[in-house]
This record gives C-alpha cells, structure tokens and sequence, in this order.
C-alpha cells in the first residue's frame, strides 16, 4: 500500500496534494493507496468523493493548527498501523519542516524533492535535481522500513490523476505520545496579501501596448469573462498602473498557467522566463516581429483595442 | 517608531571588494601577523552579494602585483586560466581587418595571464577570508561619515525602504562603521570617492578625470575557432577616428571567448550609442566568423578610469586614503589596472598600518602614502604614459603619434597636455549635425538579429542582474531638463549612452517626452553619472546586494 499524506490548512485542501496522489498513482503498480489527511474536516470529503483511495483521518485538538511535533507523532502512528510501502507526500513548506523529522524517528529514508519517477512498484526510482539542478540524481531507496517520498511542486500533474467512484473516509483513533514542544503562533501573513499569481489557471498579462491606465478596463473585462487574474510586465508596474505583486517575469512572478493571454505585450527575455512554462499562450501584438511571437501558440498580429472587445463579447455570449 | 541605529567600530575600514579592497585587507594581515601581538581589527564592505560578482574586465592579469602580494598564488590555488599565447593587433575598416606587422610593445602581453576578474575577486576574498578578515558583502557604503575635514568612516545603506522611500515592515537602518583609517576602493567613479572629492576638493590641481565604457561579452564559441590563449586587440571599426577606443578578443579555455569594445566617454556625437558600436564590431567579418555558430553567456559593462598619472587625485586625506579604480590608477596604453588596484590596495594598507601604528592618522602621517607610490612600480608605469589619452583628444592619428613618441622618449615631455572633462565634449546637435532636430533617430542602428546581436534589454538578461523593484530608484536625476531641453539640445543621450536600457523617454498622448527610469536594469557601470552632459544624473547605491550577477566575466 502506498500512503499519500495531504496537507490543509484553514479547512482547504493544498493543490500540491492531489499532486503527490498523481504521483503515488504512477508508483502504484495495482497496489492501493490511501490518504491520510491529519485533522480531518470537510477537505477529507473531498478527497473521499474523487475516488483515488481510502481516506484516513486523525482527529486531535494538537493537530488543530500544524505543529512539527505533532503531525509526526500522527503519521508516524499511521504509518505503524498501516505499514505502507512508500509514504507520498507534496514538497510544501509543511513538508520541508517534518518530513525529515519524520524519517529520523522511523529510521527510512527520505528522498526529497523528487521530479519524476522511473517504473514502478517496487523496482521504481526517484529522479531528484542535485547541485542547484545542474544535475540530477537517480535514487533509489535502500532498507526495510517506508521511504518517504516528496514531490517537487508542479512535477507531477494533478489534472492527471485517475479518479474513481467515491471512497469511504475512516477515522483512525491514534494516540499522540507526548505533548508537542512547540507553541502555536497565529501564521505567518504577508502585512497585505499578496496575490499568488502562481495558483492561478488562467491569465491575462497587458504589457505597454495596453498605451494608459484606463485602458487596462478592456483587459479586466477579458480577465472576468474567463475566470482568469490580471497579471502584466514590468513598465505597468513601474507606472504604477497596477500593483507589484501583478508582475510577471524575472523580477516578478513566475507562472505557468493552462492559459496564457498576453496583450501587448513585446515579450522581452525578462517577461519569457517568467511565462514561457504556461501551457497554451496566445499573443496579441501590433508588431508581427516581437519576440512574444516566438513562445506563443496562438498569436494575432493587431490591434488588442479591436481583438479584446470582440473576444470579451464571444467569450461571454458562449457562457450564457 | 525610529529604530537605533547601530554603529560598529574597527580600526580599518575598506570599501570595496575588489582588487584593490582586498589586495589591502591581504597586506594588512600580513603586516599583523608579521608584527605578532594584537592584529588591527579589518571590516571589508562589499556592495555586491558575492565577492566578485560585480567586478568586471577584458581580463589580461599583469603578474607582477600578484606575485608580490601572495608569492605562492599558484600553490593557493589562483584562478589563472591560462597564460597569454598569441598575439594580434589588427586594424579594421568596415569589411577588412589589417593585421599590424608587429606587436606595439605597450600591447605585448607575453608571460601576462587571462583571467576572470570574478573568480579572481571571488579567489582574494577567500584568501582574505581565511586570513580572518570580514567580508561584509551585500551591504553597499552611501555616504562617508565626516567630522569636520576628517573621515571618520562609511554609513552603509538602509534595507527595506519602499519605491517612495516608505519604511516597509523589513525596514532596518544602514550601520555607521566608524573608522581610524578608511581606504576607498570603490572603484571607477565610486560614488563614496566622489562624495570624498567634492567635499575635500581633493581633484584641485589636477587633469579632469577621465573614463572610457568597456562593453563586454563571454560567448561559448565553434569548436576550432580560435586558439586558447589568443588575445586580439583592433582599432578602427566601428569607430571613428573622433572617438577613442579598440576592441578586445581573449580565448579562454574550453572554448569560451571574451570579447569587448572600450569606448573613450569624450565622444562628441550626441547620437553615439557605445551598444549600437558594440554590435557593429560583432558583425565586423573577423568577429563574425569567429562567434558563427556559438552562443551568447554572459553580457557586462563598466566604466574604466583613462586619464592616467595627472587625473590621480590627492589620494591621502584625514583618515582616509583611495585605491585602485577610484583613484584612476589604470593604465590605459597598456589597457591594464588590476595590477595597479592590488599595488595601490597593498600600498595603501602599508600606508595605514605604519598609521595605526603610530597612533597618528590625520593627513600629514597619511601622506607618505603618496610618497610610497611616487617611490614605486606604479609611478614608474603611469607617468611616462601620462599624456597619451589626452593626446587622443585629437583624434585618433595624432593619438597613436604621440604614443609612439611617448614610448620613444619615455615620456619626456616638456609639458603636460590638458583634458577636458569627457561630457563636456559632447555636442548638441545642432552644433554636431547643423540641423535643428527635434525628435532625432538613433542614425546609425540595425536591428540586432538576436543570434549574433542583441537589444540592449535582452543583453541585460545576460548579466543576471536584479534589483528589489519596490525601493527608491537609485539614479537621482533633475528631470526637468529632460522634458524641457534636453530633447532638442542633445536627444535624450541617456537612452544611448546606458548600455542597460536604463533610462527611457516614454510620450504622453500631447507627445511630451517622460523620463521612464528602469532602474532595476542598472549594471552599476557609472556610466550615465560620467558622461551626462548636463550633470544631473547622480548614481548612489541602490540597496545592498542589488547588482550584476557576473561570473565568468
């Protein structure tokens, strides 16, 4: 059996989660998985109704806000009640904080940061970038207890897991040993949210051609018939036309969003590496030559004040 | 709520992590350690958030400062890349390169080594490092700390200030570091030596300094190209005998080629942009067919001191003494100042050493500091060579005469040529063209292909340079000239002269011009604080740590 532990936090299940089930999936060669989601709640349901695996929870007032002490103590239980193969779990901040916590206390091995896994079932190996990821190491564990595995976000598809009829949830009842040494403080926060532009699916970037700050209307008109974050390169930003955290390319945000729409925007070398990830970029630029033209799978040579509109208008008649 | 801020006290302070900054941390500790008994506390501030990063140059290393500072530097593991193996001189017309039957001797470079002025730099901070020295990189000087004439030290620059100059939630003041001694290594138009110079008056007496702008690519080229240890040198092309300058070839090991163009800042065309000459020399034929076929690595630019032996201004003040760059201690008929940086920097630490020593650091005890350079190597190469840039100021023939004549006579001279400040010499265009131009285009631009030739703005991703974008613009400029004459007096120079696309005029929809800064491009090669020709561009650190990201270069 391979264990996928998944994360929440405030009742919301991590995105990266359903990463890790994909990745527990590719590694399951007809062995079954389960999910354990410590602090249960109604992302449990969630998992429960995709049908990837059993649902397993852990009901604890310690593990009501996450502490490293207590979120091993729990999976380390589970772990000993369930005797799981492989552990599975998401290479979040939470991760990076208990995972090797964890692995000491069972005496496995962790292998972290993993970006792909060649085979599966028992004779699978684990890709993981070395030396700022100028190399990569092909790992595989050695002895007799679970390895745990962490899956570098955005490595594996959670679009791509198989889903199935929904599954059962089960509470397991566990004992945490001891009381957890550390003292929970109200979490981190950014003194204003920032927005993450990296979550997003959809979005819809304006670059200088967009010429003044109220023109950026006809840009969030597209950005609200599709459901998409309005995101821009660097001179809006500088103009102060839209907020910092707006900013995509190397001095802002790197994204890789399902869609990509970039409006006038040149597509200098800063704004590429901070897009070129997207899955389907469609341009929209006056200058046929501009570099924007060179990533994009879709592109219009014209006018963004005569395409957006009627795009905007399309895109709306088809969602009535 | 004001936050204290915090002072730190040494007896040595240095600014600047290169060369010179560590050649003088080096000696320094040497001298305590030969002494024995107490060593004098060192703090080295290093802009850069890496020793190294921000240090940029062709580079052929003269060995002899190298040799002197650290006898053993091959044992230490010294990053020589290879020793100088053939040489050429080529002048260039636009199709054609004429190979100079002989190598002037100014240019020999036969037992000298390529180098990347980075690992070098990175190479002496270690050493300085392991000597016990503090290193504090990441952490830029903003102004000198006076007390009345004296220096009695550096405040460092505050963190976390906002675009408007706002405290943000990380806001943390910059740190006095009070000193005895300060030596300014800070190099080519540093903006604390400035501050020093204005303040203190210490370029009384002496030529305006002098700077030229050194643009400069590393390329991973064709296997069989070009032999390791080949160092080209060309004049000419794309310059015009009006503007001083020549292009530089150096092949590294494992195919890499290091490639440049100096140009002199005394230009008088206000249309000259040194980027656009830049991609002209790559598209020369003998560069061309050099770089077909490989790729593009890292890109740079810098400033470089040109005025030679009469522009070195007083060097010694209360409490503080200048180095390397700074000073202008550059060679330029050899095309060589790293080997002068580590002289001045070890020169300088003797100087403050004997200082401490005697408990008397005011001026007067300081001033033996000039008495040491006057009494060295460095003197010896610079004054005999001491007009030739000024002679280049009459073009390039007469230039190239006077050297000869220069090295004949080893520099006896009756009298000494005068310069003129570089941005002085631009010409409106008026003046320049005969024409009255309103908005001017750049004349003499091609549209880079991005294969062999780049935008300024993709080239500035090659120098992996990065700022914090929210913090105050670190170019401090009257823009009011800008929107009223700078446009019909000289066409926006700034757009050209800044090798980074830094500064831009962006029009409003009456078509007034605007000056867009983008300061996060900013490759800190001083560049537009040299050669404005109005003088309101004032380039002052922007927070620590900010910068190129130079390696290999």
């Amino acid at each position: 059996m391979i264990l996928v532990v998944a994360e929440q936090r405030a009742g919301a299940l991590n995105r990266a989660s359903w990463e890790a089930v994909a990745c527990a999936q590719q590694l399951a060669s007809g062995e079954p998985i389960a999910i354990l989601l410590p602090g249960g709640g109604d992302a449990a349901k969630t998992l429960a109704d995709a049908g990837v695996g059993e649902v397993l929870t852990v009901q604890d007032a310690a593990l009501a806000s996450y502490t490293p002490d207590a979120q091993v103590a729990a999976v380390a239980a589970v772990i000993a009640q369930t005797t799981p193969r492989l552990v599975v779990m998401a290479h979040t901040y939470q991760a990076r904080d208990y995972a090797p916590r964890l692995a000491a206390r069972l005496r496995t091995p962790l292998v972290a940061d993993v970006v792909a896994v060649k085979g599966s079932g028992a004779a699978a190996t684990f890709l993981r970038p070395m030396f700022q990821g100028k190399l990569v190491a092909e790992v595989a564990p050695q002895g007799d207890g679970p390895a745990i595995v962490t899956c570098q976000i955005g490595a594996f598809r959670a679009d791509g897991v198989t889903k199935g009829a929904p599954a059962a949830a089960r509470a397991l009842s566990v004992a945490l040993d001891a009381p957890s040494r550390q003292t929970v403080e109200p979490p981190f926060q950014e003194a204003r949210q920032a927005v993450d532009l990296g979550q997003a699916e959809r979005i819809v970037a304006v670059g200088r051609g967009i010429k003044s700050q109220d023109q950026i209307a006809v840009a969030e008109k597209l950005a609200a018939a599709m459901g998409a974050e309005i995101a821009a390169s660097r001179p809006i930003c500088d103009n102060g036309w839209l907020p910092m955290d707006r900013q995509v390319g190397s001095s802002g945000q790197t994204v890789a969003p399902k869609l990509y729409v970039a409006l006038g925007i040149s597509g200098a070398i800063q704004h590429l590496v901070g897009m070129k990830g997207s899955r389907t970029i469609v341009a929209i630029n006056k200058d046929a030559d501009a570099p924007i033209f060179e990533v994009a799978d879709y592109g219009i040579v014209g006018d963004l004040f005569d395409i957006v509109p009627a795009m905007t208008a399309e895109i709306e008649k088809q969602s009535h | 709520m004001a936050r204290e801020r915090e002072t730190l006290d040494v007896d040595v302070l240095i600014v600047g992590g290169g060369p010179a900054g560590l050649s003088a941390a080096i000696r320094l500790s040497q001298l305590a350690k030969a002494r024995g008994g107490e060593a004098p506390s060192i703090a080295v501030l290093e802009k850069a958030r890496e020793a190294g990063a921000h240090l940029l140059s062709g580079a052929v290393l003269d060995l002899s400062a190298l040799a002197e500072l650290l006898p053993d530097y091959r044992a230490l593991g010294a990053p020589l890349l290879t020793m100088v193996g053939r040489e050429r001189v080529y002048f260039l017309t636009e199709h054609r390169a004429i190979r100079a039957p002989l190598i002037p001797p100014p240019l020999a470079n036969h037992g000298n080594a390529l180098v990347s002025l980075n690992q070098l730099g990175r190479w002496m901070a270690a050493q300085a490092e392991a000597a016990g020295i503090d290193l504090f990189t990441g952490f830029a000087g903003q102004e000198v700390l006076l007390d009345g004439q004296r220096v009695i030290g550096v405040r460092t620059g505050d963190r976390g200030r906002g675009k408007h100059g706002e405290e943000k939630s990380a806001f943390e003041p910059g740190v006095d570091i009070h000193a005895k001694v300060t030596i300014f290594c800070d190099g080519v138009r540093g903006n604390l030596t400035k501050q020093l110079r204005r303040t203190l008056a210490l370029g009384q007496g002496r030529e305006p300094e002098q700077f030229a702008i050194g643009i400069k690519e590393l390329w991973e080229v064709a296997e069989g190209r070009i032999d390791t240890g080949t160092v080209m040198h060309t004049l000419g092309h794309p310059l015009r005998h009006e503007e001083f300058g020549g292009g530089f070839i150096y092949a590294l090991p494992d195919r890499l080629v290091s490639l440049g163009l100096v140009v002199g800042l005394d230009y008088h065309d206000p249309l000259f942009d040194p980027h656009v000459a830049f991609n002209r020399f790559k598209r020369h034929p003998l560069i061309a067919r050099l770089l077909d076929g490989g790729r593009l690595v890292r890109y740079g630019a810098k400033a470089l001191p040109e005025g030679g032996w009469n522009t070195v201004p007083r060097v010694h003040a209360d409490g503080a003494l200048i180095a390397g760059d700074a000073g202008s201690f550059v060679n330029s008929v050899r095309l060589k100042g790293i080997h002068l940086a580590m002289r001045t920097g070890m020169l300088a630490a003797e100087t403050a050493f004997e200082a401490l020593q005697r408990g008397d650091t005011s001026a007067a005890a300081l001033s033996s500091y000039q008495t040491r350079l006057d009494g060295s190597a460095v003197r010896k190469e610079l004054e005999p060579v001491r007009n030739v840039h000024q002679a280049f100021g009459h073009g390039l023939v007469p230039g190239l005469l006077f050297a000869g004549a220069a090295m004949l006579t080893r520099g006896a001279w009756l009298g000494d040529l005068h310069g003129d400040a570089g941005h002085t010499r631009m010409r409106t265009l008026r003046w320049y063209y005969g024409i009255d131009l309103a908005s001017p285009a750049a004349s003499r631009d091609v549209p880079p292909d991005r294969v062999l030739t780049f935008d300024k703005v993709t080239n500035v991703h090659y120098a992996g340079t990065a700022h914090d974008e929210d913090q105050p613009a670190h170019l401090l400029v009257h823009t009011e000239v800008c929107t009223s004459i700078c446009g019909t007096e000289y066409g926006h120079p700034c757009t050209r002269f800044c090798p980074a696309n830094v500064y831009e005029i962006v029009r409003d929809a009456s078509g007034a011009p605007r000056l867009q800064i983008n300061a996060s491009n900013c490759v800190h090669c001083k560049t537009c604080d040299i050669m404005d020709p109005y003088g309101v561009i004032t380039w002052v650190p922007p927070e620590g740590g900010g910068g190129p990201q130079y390696t290999g270069m």
